[in-house]
């Protein structure tokens, strides 16, 4: 058992930088993949039938290719018409989109949650629809999407994983190394996995929590 | 030249099964499981909701790496086909129970205590009652499930199954013309989940129509 | 739950002012208006006039169409045909109103709601405050300013900076009041305002809106509270399957009713 110990404390280092990695790949892709959410969610719900299409086509795009699929499409895809892009940037660009088409709909069914009342109130006492949206539907829409999005902010941090198969030297990768060079790939990955699930669990439990507290929220 | 698309469709097929292999398994297992997790026997209840837990919370790519490279390599001989299913099948199990405990929950208190009222017996309140109506709730959440397992399937590239995204990577090499060959493998995905999404719509709409709430 | 501690509006004695009118132009006129949803008819071709001062009552069975014919006038429903004039601006049910037309409408034309509508993620400042400053242009300290006035003027000064969830329905709803004269408008229509509430909490609410008929602003309430309706009111409509039956000044009307319509209705509602 002390072996395994020992083991486990002479990978942490390296294991803990690709988690660096992980993390940050994490947070940029939400960051940017967010509010473009929030855009496209505008778009499909407008009734121009050319924003329509547009926003309808990057999210089912987005949404209905596997994540993998996209980071390989942005990584090995792109060279080929000239543009090069590092992993770290290839695996942002596409998380991004990733992030971008699924939390669209979260916010769209977080817009269509608040109460009819408030759409009619904001154009009776005369706000125009882009002030009723900026100052009545949004802030109330996204509190309701919050615990939604939280639990796919969790999901966007596993897919970093995924970035192992773009030479990205994030946390799986480095396992991965670790394991080719000692040949112990069942100690190293198993202590990959509950890195994964250290971060993750406490994440989940704190997704039910702000669920509970949304729910109390809305009167 | 060399076409690529009939080498990318030749990794349809491998797709198919493992998503059918994996599915198939998380459905069965689904069932125990749950069962376990609502169970009044505490230890068990606590085995199955951290087995859930810990499951759902690892991605599924390092999964399939601790099946293929650690499990399958030393103590039992795995193809990556076969590690693809069981990997992905008990991730399916994990995800599928808690769909299946969404069901039974929804169908609520009253039910189990109108059936144990009529003296039905756990067993036949199970099967007569609670579960008609919990697969009726769990029906559109487990179809959703499927069409992401078709795409986890992808995955299993990574280990080698010559499945449809490791037919693109292979034909991307080859050919040195990236990105059609995976704008082509997109837009496979996107067309298939559209009908098994549209098929569960239907599914689920004969259904509500038998169920007057 | 509701708070006795919060200062309760003025009440002076008096009832309706008598109707004074023909002389000066109707401040809304609707004309032939009508509105169906398929093949359900819930506004038929209805003509109303309402001069300025005027206190006007709509009663009636539940899907007679008031609320509908209420939520016309302020364009929230797009009548299929007739014509709205409020004031200088005349909207024609074939064409359809521009941006500015609308906004023009609503800013003469306040709207009271029975579920209040107040918005829940700004304090009850911030809700008064909000058309203002969008709408009307002003800057934050002014609006401010007009807002803890109008708090005031229902009763609720105390309540500025708490939010919508700690008040209780009475207390909204005058915060709605608030809300909608903000924007100084030239009518304020009231739907339904105390079918939400407890009779007690109902009763701030109505002394509120005697308030305001005394000060001479023009209103149109739909409403089913009939003693209500008999004080404060100076004219009564009564509509039933989207038409009006009977209309006249509420006194003698819900006395002594004309139309046999009318006089079921009213035996039904006040005899219980």
């Amino acid at each position: 058992m002390s072996e395994l110990v020992e083991e486990w404390t002479s990978f942490l280092p390296d294991l803990l930088q690709g988690l660096d990695i992980s993390v940050e790949v994490t947070l940029l892709s939400l960051a940017i993949g967010i509010p473009c959410g929030l855009v496209l969610a505008v778009l499909v719900s407008s009734s121009s039938r050319l924003a329509k299409g547009a926003g309808l086509l990057i999210v089912e795009f987005g949404r209905g290719a596997p994540a993998l699929v996209l980071l390989q499409l942005v990584y090995f895809g792109l060279p080929t018409t000239g543009l090069l892009l590092s992993s770290f940037v290839s695996a942002i660009a596409a998380l991004a989109w990733n992030t971008a088409a699924y939390t669209s709909e979260i916010i769209r069914a977080g817009l269509d949650a608040v109460p009819f009342g408030q759409r009619e109130a904001a154009t009776a006492i005369g706000l125009n629809p882009l002030d009723a949206l900026r100052f009545v539907l949004v802030p109330q829409g996204l509190r309701m999407a919050i615990p939604a999005l939280v639990g796919f902010s969790i999901q966007i941090f596993q897919a970093t994983s995924l970035c192992f198969t773009i030479a990205l030297p994030e946390l799986l990768s480095r396992s991965y190394g670790i394991g080719s060079q000692t040949f112990h790939y069942f100690s190293v990955l198993l202590l990959a996995g509950l890195i994964y699930a250290a971060i993750c669990i406490p994440a989940s439990i704190l997704m039910k929590r702000l669920e509970h507290a949304i729910g109390h929220y809305a009167t | 030249m060399w076409s690529y698309p009939a080498f990318l469709v030749s990794g349809l097929p491998w797709t198919l099964s493992v998503t059918a292999g994996a599915f198939a398994i998380g459905a069965l297992i689904g069932l125990p499981v749950m069962l376990a997790e609502e169970s009044t026997f505490a230890p068990l209840r606590l085995i199955a909701r951290t087995y859930v837990n810990l499951v759902r919370a690892v991605p599924p790519i390092v999964w399939l790496f601790i099946v293929y490279f650690g499990v399958g390599s030393d103590l039992l001989r795995l193809t990556p086909f076969g590690a693809a299913v069981i990997g992905l099948g008990l991730i399916s199990s994990a995800h599928l129970a808690e769909i299946y405990r969404g069901g039974m929950i929804s169908v609520g208190k009253g039910q189990r205590e109108a059936a144990s009222a009529l003296n039905l017996g756990p067993v036949y309140g199970f099967i007569d009652v609670m579960a008609p109506q919990a697969v009726r709730v769990a029906l559109p959440p487990s179809a959703g499930y499927a069409i992401g397992l078709l795409k986890d399937s992808a995955i299993s590239s990574a280990i080698g199954v010559p499945e449809l995204t490791e037919r693109a990577n292979e034909a991307a090499q080859a050919t040195l013309t990236g990105l059609p060959v995976y704008v082509a493998l997109a837009a496979i995905y996107i067309l298939m989940s559209v009908p098994v999404a549209w098929l569960a719509r239907a599914v689920d709409t004969r259904l509500r129509a038998k169920v007057a709430r | 739950m509701s708070d006795h501690a919060d200062s309760a509006p003025s009440t002076a004695a008096g009832g309706p002012r008598p109707i004074r009118h023909t002389n000066a132009a109707p401040l809304i006129r609707l004309e032939g208006v009508s509105k169906h949803y398929g093949d359900l008819v819930a506004v038929d071709g209805v003509d109303l006039s309402v001069h300025p001062g005027q206190v006007l009552a709509v009663i009636g069975p539940s899907g007679s169409g008031k609320s509908t014919l209420l939520r016309c006038i302020n364009y929230l429903e797009r009548p299929e045909s007739g014509r709205i004039t409020v004031g200088d601006i005349r909207l024609d049910a074939g064409t359809p109103p521009s941006r500015a037309e609308l906004s023009v409408l609503r800013r003469r034309v306040g709207m009271v709601f029975q579920s209040f509508n107040l918005f829940p993620h700004l304090t009850v400042l911030q809700n008064v405050s909000l058309a203002q400053r969008r709408v009307l242009g002003r800057n934050r300290e002014d609006a401010e300013r007009r807002s803890a006035d109008l708090l005031a003027t229902v009763g609720l000064a105390d309540k500025a900076h708490q939010y919508p969830s700690r008040c209780s329905g009475g207390q909204q709803q005058r915060i709605a009041i608030a809300r909608a004269l903000a924007l100084e408008p030239s009518v304020m229509l009231f739907d339904e305002p105390t079918s939400s509430l407890d009779p007690e909490l109902g009763l701030e609410v109505l002394t509120v809106m005697r308030d305001l008929a005394k000060a001479g602003m023009t209103m149109i309430i739909v409403t089913h509270e009939m003693h209500f309706a008999e004080d404060v009111s100076n004219e009564v409509v009564v509509m039933a399957n989207g038409r009006i039956v009977e209309h006249g000044p509420s006194r003698e009307l819900m006395r002594n009713p004309k139309q046999e319509r009318t006089r079921r209705f009213l035996s039904a509602v006040l005899n219980r």
